[in-house]
């Protein structure tokens, strides 16, 4: 018996999103985790599980998030604790293992930052990376460029195509209220006059750094059917991690780890790329969306500046992309930021730009969502479906 | 004498050798004595094969540019009065690749796969950087 359609996502938390100054880390995680819960209609007692993302250096005056102390403001005592923290991506397979192997029942799956308003990012950035620093080189922007530039050298590639992610996206985040450019708008030319920040990249090619939090529920596909909505059921998933970092990757033009976690992913579901009807891609930088795009099948290597032409993945597109605006336009949640919204969609739960009539687009039965990490260094791919 | 306003390499086990050939403007680097594979970072072990003979070895200096980018943000205050600079990962004739800048070139004319010599940046006492210039035709 494989684990297609076993698991599923049945509850959704939000926070106040973008901008919240004064909040610390911890308080995001606990609301967040808080409002999945009660989304699923679900009870503080009935959680036994809990894993939290990565925890980012804390800010100035904060302890580091850990998963007992949100457990502890929560009032929970889990019987499965995750401890593990750098940069994973594996989390929702994490939660169905751990699911499937019977050390739980309703697993909560949480992130939460004060990105924005506090120096944690700072911190980060100035974070030693081997010696990287003695050369000047800080953060994951550059480290993605390195990756972008050498694509535009092995395929084409570049500016013309990531405007149209750019602007794309932000035509999702102008129908989503609590996206935190909900309100300014992007067109082709707001995108090249966005400046350098680290070449090939604009800042428009860049994510948004931001305050909030985001959580889901995971129960059995059985235990779904008695909560408040219609289950999101985890139909597909697979990972694969090149490792390498930046300095000796031989996938930083693809193919990364896109495509091996994808082929998995599709093969659980058993279904092809033909059978999707949107995608939810980590968007840490413009490049990632093209290269896993590229490397889940949807157009071969260069081809995506036609593929992307014509507004492809803007609302009334024929494979809309990042239907929250996503983590360049909405806000940055990790892989949260792509699994809520996809959660959200299948539920039917989206408003001004719920997939369906309301946008011109087909109703979704299957969304594709995938999560990275390091430099492209990890993949996981999630295939959700309506139930 | 002002103080060196960038950060500077951390020495350790594993790079000492490394740094310390830097020092003599010399680029070291291990070597497998069983399968032969040049690697960095260094390391206890050989990543192809697991065998823990390794002999160290000094490199020509000369490569190529397997990609570059140009900060034009300064993350380190070290660094505000050098934008635009370039960071590229360059790959050495022996196999491994060292994240550096490009320097005496304008950046317009970098590109991907230009063959490029080191060139060493006495930037303390103790410390050579292993920069890169374009070799040009």
């Amino acid at each position: 018996m494989g684990l297609r359609d076993k698991y599923a996502i049945v509850g959704i938390g939000y926070t106040p999103q973008g901008r919240v100054p004064g909040r610390t880390a911890l308080s995001f995680h606990v609301e967040a985790s808080a409002n999945a819960i009660a989304d699923a209609g679900l009870k503080a007692k009935d959680i036994d599980g809990i894993i939290c993302y990565r925890a980012f250096p804390s800010a100035s005056g904060e302890g580091p998030v850990t998963p007992y102390l949100a457990s502890q403001h929560l009032g929970l005592s889990p019987t499965y604790m995750s401890q593990d923290a750098n940069c994973s991506r594996s989390h929702i397979q994490h939660a169905v293992g751990v699911l499937d192997s019977g050390l739980c029942r309703y697993v909560v799956l949480s992130y939460g930052h004060n990105a924005f308003s506090s120096d944690s990012m700072r911190r980060m950035l100035l974070e030693r990376n081997g010696d990287d620093a003695a050369f000047g080189h800080f953060g994951a922007a550059a480290g993605y460029a390195l990756a972008a530039r050498r694509a535009m050298h092995t395929f084409r590639t570049g500016p013309e195509t990531w405007k149209h992610i750019a602007v794309g996206q932000r035509k999702w985040a102008n129908l989503n209220p609590v996206a935190t450019m909900h309100q300014r708008t992007m067109t082709f030319d707001d995108y090249y006059n966005s400046g350098w920040v680290v070449e090939p990249f604009r800042l428009f090619d860049n994510c948004l750094m931001s305050d909030g939090g985001r959580a889901v529920v995971i129960t059995s596909a059985e235990r779904a059917r008695d909560l408040k909505h219609h289950p999101v059921l985890i139909m597909g998933m697979g990972q694969h991690n090149p490792s390498c970092d930046v300095h000796q990757a031989l996938h930083l033009a693809g193919p990364t780890g896109a495509k091996k976690a994808a082929e998995t992913a599709f093969g659980m579901a058993g279904i092809t790329v033909d059978d999707v009807d949107a995608c939810q891609i980590y968007d840490c930088f413009t490049y990632t969306v093209e290269i896993t795009l590229q490397d889940y099948g949807f157009f071969g290597p260069g081809e995506g500046q036609d593929w992307f032409k014509g507004g492809t993945i803007e609302p009334g597109g024929r494979m809309p992309v990042n239907t929250s605006g996503g983590q360049l336009s909405e806000a940055y949640y990790m892989g949260l930021t792509p699994l809520s919204e996809a959660s959200m969609q299948l539920m039917g739960r989206c408003g001004d730009r719920q997939l369906g009539p309301a946008t011109k687009t087909p109703s979704p039965e299957v969304i594709l969502c995938s999560d990275n990490g390091g430099v492209l260094q990890t993949h996981t791919c999630t295939i959700l479906r309506r139930s | 004498m002002n103080e060196y306003p960038k950060p500077l390499p951390d020495i350790n086990n594993d790079n000492k050798e490394f740094w310390s050939g830097c020092k003599a403007h010399e680029l070291r680097f291990q070597k497998c004595r069983d399968c032969g594979h040049v690697r960095w970072p260094p390391s206890i072990i050989c990543p192809a094969c697991h065998s823990r003979e390794t002999e160290w070895i000094v490199s020509s200096g000369k490569g190529t540019v397997y990609s570059f980018v140009i900060y034009h943000v300064a993350y380190h205050e070290g660094f505000k009065n050098d934008v635009p600079y370039v960071v590229a990962d360059v790959e050495l004739e022996e196999g491994p690749r060292l994240l550096t800048n490009i320097v005496d070139c304008p950046h317009e004319n970098i590109t991907c796969d230009m063959p490029a010599q080191v060139v060493w940046d006495d930037v303390t006492e103790d410390y050579s950087l292993p920069k890169f210039r374009p070799i040009l035709p």
